[in-house]
């Protein structure tokens, strides 16, 4: 049940830890906007994982009830 | 011939032959009290029981008021009245006239709190035992009847968070409940991040297997964290002692088991502000500037995440609340103003008026002898680049 790629605690954990490092300053321009493309893909796939919102529910053992299949 | 009744007059005919049987008058009873109310008219209505059977029983405010002990759930008690039907329901009902005490607490109860001792003593409750919720689980199993409202109410308040739900299906009340719920709690194993084991309100019996050891000794098992939720928030059980946490309902048990979906994406808007905010502050450190020049780094990429960064900002603005949005263009305008100068002293629009920047692999050629003869060198136009070979290195004026 696992997904692919990068779960969706993994990407806020990546993107607040890139947060951090672009407030710091401590980069050079080219790291900053390397960081800067990283955190925007972040974002995007955070919020493509929370739209993605399709509810799976399964039943380990007999039928859903009809309401909720 | 036989005959035909309406409900009421079948009622009416039970109550006639029950109430007017001697043997159903002025007797004893012994049992077990549960299921007490006193109702804000005076009357209490409660159920004694003993361990094969049950019987509804009334207090009348009249007869109450010589109660000299406090009635309550677990309680042993012996009890004076009559047999009657409540004839709206076909009940038959014990209707007391007096209740004495009988010594003890009832025999359940006794149980009860022999099976907690013996669970605290293995540890089966100890606080350091209580494993953290995962924040962002995947997988997210259920134990419940599927019939339930408190499947509903679990899976309305779980909204639209992302993440599986396994619903371990359970009988959650009456004979075989108790090996039931366990059961559906091992099933789980391996298969979810946390468990909510939950069912909705119910009278004392209804919620009693959730008072059982080999549920006890399920959850302690689980390889997850488990939330409870039985009944209502006074309804404690002893799973409830033995889950990581315990939810007062299983709404509650549903709002602990996720985050707060509005929650998370708010912080991906204000991540998004940051880092926007901090590539401006880059952009605008002038020593980084001039070193970016000497390097000769991708100039097109850099204006061109410029220009992303300041729609982005202009897109956040929109989502945004109008004080939020204000600050918002004034960074934004901040941004521009970054841009612009960038693009005055930067590269592209020195290049764009004919001039080259030229460099070796060592670096960039400021003067002749940074280059030899034969030496290949790169060119940089303002469109493109030249591969080049130097044919002669003379200084200036000669």
């Amino acid at each position: 049940m696992k997904k692919d790629g990068m779960g969706l605690e993994e990407a806020l954990d990546s993107l607040e830890e890139i947060v951090q490092l672009l407030e710091e300053g401590k980069m050079t321009l080219e790291e900053s906007l390397d960081l800067y493309e990283k955190g925007m893909t972040l974002v995007k796939l955070c919020n493509a994982r929370l739209e993605s919102a399709q509810k799976r529910i399964e039943c380990l053992t007999g039928e859903l009830p009809p309401d909720l299949s | 011939m036989t005959q035909i009744f309406t409900v009421t007059e079948l009622n009416q005919r039970i109550a006639d032959r029950l109430e007017n049987d001697p043997r159903l008058h002025d007797l004893w009873a012994r049992g077990e009290v549960s299921n007490y109310i006193h109702h804000r008219s005076g009357h209490r209505y409660f159920t004694i029981k003993d361990q094969g059977s049950s019987i509804s029983c009334v207090l009348f405010r009249g007869s109450g008021l010589s109660l000299n002990f406090e009635l309550k759930d677990g309680k042993n008690v012996m009890v004076f009245g009559d047999v009657a039907v409540y004839r709206p329901q076909g009940r038959v009902q014990l209707v007391a006239r007096a209740l004495r005490q009988d010594e003890g607490l009832g025999f359940r109860h006794l149980q009860l709190e022999a099976l907690k001792k013996k669970l605290a003593a293995e540890g089966l409750f100890s606080q350091e035992r209580k494993r953290p919720l995962p924040l962002y689980p995947e997988r997210i199993g259920i134990v419940t009847s599927p019939q339930g409202a408190a499947l509903r109410d679990v899976l309305r308040t779980l909204g639209t968070y992302p993440a599986g739900v396994i619903l371990s299906p359970a009988q959650v009340q009456g004979e075989g409940a108790e090996e039931s719920v366990a059961a559906a709690i091992a099933a789980l194993r391996g298969r979810a991040d946390v468990i909510v084991v939950c069912r909705g309100g119910g009278s004392t019996e209804d919620l009693w297997c959730f008072n059982s050891e080999i549920v006890a000794r399920a959850i302690f098992a689980c390889d997850v964290p488990v939330i409870s939720a039985v009944g209502h928030e006074t309804d404690v059980t002893i799973a409830d002692f033995v889950a990581d946490v315990r939810a007062a309902t299983p709404t509650a048990a549903a709002k602990l088991a996720v985050p707060d979906v509005e929650q998370i994406k708010e912080d991906l808007r204000s991540a998004q502000v940051r880092i926007v905010r901090a590539l401006w502050t880059a952009l605008e450190r002038k020593e980084e500037r001039l070193e970016y020049l000497q390097q000769n780094i991708s100039a097109k990429r850099m204006y061109s995440l410029a220009r992303d960064a300041r729609q982005r900002l202009d897109y956040l603005s929109q989502s945004l609340d109008a004080a939020q949005g204000r600050k918002m263009s004034d960074l934004k305008g901040r941004l521009e103003v970054a841009e612009g100068r960038l693009l005055a002293v930067g590269p592209l629009a020195t290049l764009k008026r004919g001039y080259a920047i030229a460099r070796t692999g060592k670096g960039l050629i400021l003067q002749s002898h940074d280059a030899q003869p034969g030496e290949e060198i790169e060119l940089i136009v303002w469109k493109g680049k030249l591969r080049c070979r130097v044919l002669e290195c003379s200084d200036d004026g000669e």
